[in-house]
C-alpha cells in the first residue's frame, strides 16, 4: 500500500512540477519519504545503463538516449539532469505503472558522482558508464580519489564496468576485473609526446603511488601510462578512436565508423565514444550508432555562436572549478589560425552554492594563449582581479591584456572596432550574463 | 635567497604551486636574486640550505606515500624549525609533522613527532568551506578554503583564529600550528596569491627586512583580496 501510494503522489507531483514547471526531485523526495526503500520495490528493465564521471556525464546520456530510441528502444531517462537519488527516483516511479514496474526497455541514470553509492543501493546497474576523473569543484568534490572511492561503494561485482582506459583512475575501477568493456584512443595525430597541463595527475601510478610514464598524452593526464613498478597500465581497448580530424570535424571509431563532430574539442569525442560503446553493448550496429549519432551530433551540439556588430564568435561553455575544461576550451582558441580574441568571464564561481574560492585558477593553462593566433584577452567578472594575477604569472605580454570588470562594458569593447573572432569562455552558471547582452 | 618547494609534483593540490611562485615573483620585484629547487622523492636535498620551504596538500594517499619518504627529513626539519626557518606547509601536509595519522580504516600510522597532535581521518564527509582567519601579529585577516577529512587534536599553538570557517577540530576555533617560523594550516590552494598582506609578512620574516604590500606592485593582488574579503563577510551569519 505505501509502495502503490508513494508511486501515486510521485506521478501527481510531477504532474504538477511538468506544469509549473518546477524541478524534477520534489516528486522522487515525497515518495521516498512516504517509502524509504521504494527503489527496491520496483521491477526494474532488463538493462540499466549508468553514466557518471566528472566531466560530460549529461551530454554522454543524451547521445545514449538518442541512439536507443533511434533504433526502437523505449528508454526511461534523466532528461532534467536531476542526478541525485530524488531526481533518480522520480525518474523511476514516473515511468512505472501503478503496480511498479518500469515500463521501457532501459533504464538509463546520470548519476551525480558523489551521491552514486546511495543511488545505487537500490538500482543496481547492469552497465555502468565512467568517462573520466578530473579536478572537479574541489569545494564541494574534494579531489578526484575522495570522489573515485566514494563511486567505488557504487560498484557491483555483477555490474558490466564501460571504461576509460586512458584515463589512469577510472582505469583503476577496472583493475582485476573480467567485466570490463574498454574504450580509449589510438595514438592520435594531435598527440603530444611531453604532457600540456599546469600540474600532473598522472604522475604517480594510482594503485602503488610509483612514478608513471607515459607514451604518449592525448590531453593533459590521458593517454598511454605505465606504471614503473607494478605493473599497472592502460588496458587494451574494445572501442577505440582509430583517428581524429579536429579542424575538419570528423573522428572514426573501430577505424572504420566515422562520426562527425560540432564541438572541436578531444574531450568530447570521449563522450562520443562512451555512448557509441554503451549503444554497441545494447546490440545495436555500429554503422548505424555512427549514423545516429552523426545526426545527432551536428543537430545538437552544444556550441552557441553569435554576432557582434560585424564580429562573429563562439561561446566556449567550460566549467568553473574544472581546469580540464577550461584547458580544452583554450585549446579551441589557440587553434584558430586566422586569429581571434577571448574574453573569460568569472563572475559568480558557482551557481549552486556559494563560494568564493579560486584556486582552479591557478590549475589552467594559460600560457598556451601566448599564442600568436591569439590577438587580445578580456578580462571580466566579479573576479576579474584573480584572473589579471593570474596573467602576471605567466609570459603573456601584458599589451595583449584588458581588464573590463563589467560584463556590460567588456561587451561593449568587443563591438568597438575590432574584427577579430571573438571566443569567449565562461561557465555555464556564468554564460548567461554573456548571452542576455547579445 | 633559495626557495625550496618539496614534493612539488604530487603534493599540489588545486594551484598550491603558486605559493613558491609568490614568493619568488615578489622577491625579483624586489630586486632580491632569487631561485627555486624543486624536489621531490628520493633526491638529495639539504633543508638547511635553503631560506624557504614549502609543502602543498595532496591525496591522503599521496601524503601517505610522501609520508614515508619525509621521514629522512625527520631530525632536519625539527632542527630547522628549532634554528626559526621560515617553513610552509599548508593542506594535509602539516600532518606529517603530528605524532600520528589515523586513516579511515583505523589504521594508525606513526608521523614524524615533532610536535605531539594527533590526526584523526574519515571517508564520509569532505570537510570544505570558505574562511576568514585572524592571526596575532598582523591586523590583516585571512581569506581561503579548506578542504579536508580529518580532525587534529592537541595544538596548543595553533596558527589562526576562526571567524568563518573550520577549525583543527570541529570545536576549536582555532586552526592550523604555528611555532617560531614554521606555519601549518589546512588552508588549501595558493593562499600567498590570495592574501598579498600575509605574502608580505612571509617574506619579511625570510628576508629579515620589512616588506609591504605596495598598490604600485600588488593592485590586483590587494584588490582581489579586497573582493573575497567582502564577498565571504557578506555570508557571515546567513
Amino acid at each position: 500500500m505505501k509502495k502503490f501510494f508513494a508511486i501515486l503522489v510521485c506521478k501527481i507531483l510531477r504532474f504538477v512540477g511538468k506544469i509549473i514547471g518546477r524541478g524534477s526531485s520534489l516528486p522522487g523526495q515525497a515518495a521516498l519519504k512516504i517509502c524509504p526503500d521504494i527503489l527496491s520495490r520496483i521491477q526494474l528493465p532488463e538493462y540499466i545503463i549508468a553514466v557518471t564521471g566528472s566531466n560530460g556525464k549529461t551530454s554522454t546520456v543524451e547521445m545514449i538516449a538518442h541512439i536507443l530510441t533511434q533504433n526502437g528502444k523505449t528508454v526511461a531517462w534523466n532528461k532534467e539532469g536531476s542526478n541525485q537519488i530524488e531526481g533518480v527516483t522520480t525518474l523511476v516511479l514516473g515511468n512505472s505503472t501503478m503496480g511498479g514496474k518500469v515500463k521501457k526497455d532501459i533504464l538509463l541514470i546520470e548519476s551525480d558522482e558523489r551521491f552514486a553509492r546511495y543511488t545505487f543501493k537500490y538500482i543496481k546497474p547492469t552497465h555502468y558508464v565512467i568517462t573520466n576523473l578530473y579536478r572537479d569543484q574541489l569545494t564541494r568534490n574534494g579531489h578526484p580519489e575522495w570522489v573515485f572511492d566514494a563511486l567505488k561503494d557504487s560498484i557491483y561485482p555483477e555490474t558490466k564496468l564501460i571504461l576509460n582506459a586512458d584515463d589512469p583512475l577510472v582505469s583503476l575501477f577496472g583493475k582485476d576485473r573480467d567485466n570490463v568493456v574498454w574504450f580509449g584512443a589510438d595514438k592520435l595525430s594531435s598527440d603530444t609526446k611531453e604532457l600540456q597541463s599546469v600540474y600532473n595527475d598522472g604522475a604517480y601510478c594510482p594503485s602503488c603511488k610509483s612514478p608513471m610514464v607515459y607514451t604518449t598524452h592525448h590531453y593533459n593526464h590521458i593517454g598511454h601510462y605505465a606504471c614503473t613498478s607494478c605493473g599497472y597500465k592502460r588496458h587494451d581497448t574494445q572501442y577505440t578512436i582509430t583517428s581524429v580530424d579536429l579542424p575538419g570535424g570528423e573522428m572514426t571509431i573501430d577505424g572504420k565508423y566515422k562520426i562527425s563532430l560540432a564541438l572541436r574539442s578531444l574531450y568530447n569525442i570521449y563522450n562520443i565514444t562512451a555512448a557509441f560503446t554503451a549503444a554497441s553493448i545494447t546490440g545495436i550496429d555500429g554503422e548505424k550508432i555512427a549514423k545516429d549519432m552523426s545526426d545527432y551530433v551536428m543537430k545538437n551540439g552544444r556550441v552557441i555562436t553569435f554576432e557582434i556588430g560585424k564580429r562573429q564568435g563562439t561561446l566556449l561553455t567550460s566549467k568553473h572549478e574544472n581546469s580540464i575544461s577550461y584547458d580544452q576550451s583554450i585549446r579551441i582558441a589557440c587553434a584558430d589560425k586566422n586569429g581571434c580574441d577571448v574574453m573569460f568571464i568569472v563572475d559568480a564561481v558557482s551557481r549552486k552554492y556559494f563560494t568564493s574560492d579560486v584556486s582552479w585558477l591557478w590549475d589552467i593553462d594559460f600560457e598556451m594563449l601566448k599564442s600568436e593566433n591569439v590577438h587580445e584577452i578580456i578580462l571580466s567578472g566579479t573576479y576579474y582581479n584573480d584572473l589579471a594575477v593570474r596573467f602576471e604569472y605567466t609570459d603573456i605580454p601584458k599589451e595583449k591584456i584588458k581588464i573590463i570588470p563589467e560584463i556590460e562594458k567588456a561587451y561593449e569593447h568587443l563591438n568597438s572596432g575590432r574584427e577579430e573572432y571573438i571566443y569567449v569562455i565562461t561557465c555555464f552558471s556564468d554564460k548567461g550574463k554573456f548571452l542576455a547582452l547579445l | 635567497m633559495k626557495l625550496l618547494h618539496l614534493y612539488y609534483d604530487i603534493m599540489n593540490l588545486y594551484g598550491d604551486y603558486a605559493n613558491i611562485s609568490a614568493v619568488e615573483r615578489l622577491f625579483k620585484l624586489l630586486g632580491t636574486d632569487v631561485s627555486t629547487d624543486r624536489k621531490t622523492f628520493k633526491d638529495n636535498v639539504t633543508l638547511s640550505d635553503y631560506d624557504f620551504i614549502y609543502i602543498g596538500s595532496g591525496t591522503e594517499k599521496n601524503r601517505n606515500a610522501v609520508m614515508k619518504d619525509f621521514r629522512r627529513f625527520s631530525d632536519d626539519i625539527k632542527s630547522c624549525i628549532e634554528n626559526n626557518k621560515v617553513i610552509l606547509m599548508t593542506g594535509n601536509s602539516f600532518e606529517m609533522l603530528g605524532k600520528s595519522v589515523t586513516d579511515s580504516s583505523g589504521r594508525t600510522e606513526d608521523a614524524l613527532g615533532i610536535f605531539s597532535f594527533t590526526t584523526t581521518e574519515q571517508n564520509k564527509t569532505r570537510q570544505t568551506g570558505d574562511a576568514i582567519f585572524t592571526m596575532e601579529g598582523t591586523d590583516k585577516k585571512l581569506v581561503g578554503f579548506i578542504n579536508k577529512c580529518s580532525c587534529i587534536e592537541s595544538i596548543d599553538t595553533p596558527l589562526f583564529s576562526v571567524e568563518m570557517g573550520m577549525g583543527n577540530t570541529d570545536e576549536d576555533k582555532h586552526e592550523g600550528i604555528r611555532k617560531n617560523n614554521f606555519f601549518g594550516t589546512h588552508l588549501t590552494g595558493p593562499i600567498l596569491i590570495k592574501n598579498p598582506y600575509f605574502l608580505c609578512y612571509i617574506a619579511s620574516l625570510i628576508s629579515g627586512k620589512e616588506i609591504t604590500a605596495s598598490e604600485k606592485t600588488m593592485a590586483h593582488e590587494i584588490a582581489g583580496y579586497n573582493v573575497t574579503l567582502s564577498e565571504l563577510t557578506k555570508r557571515i551569519g546567513n
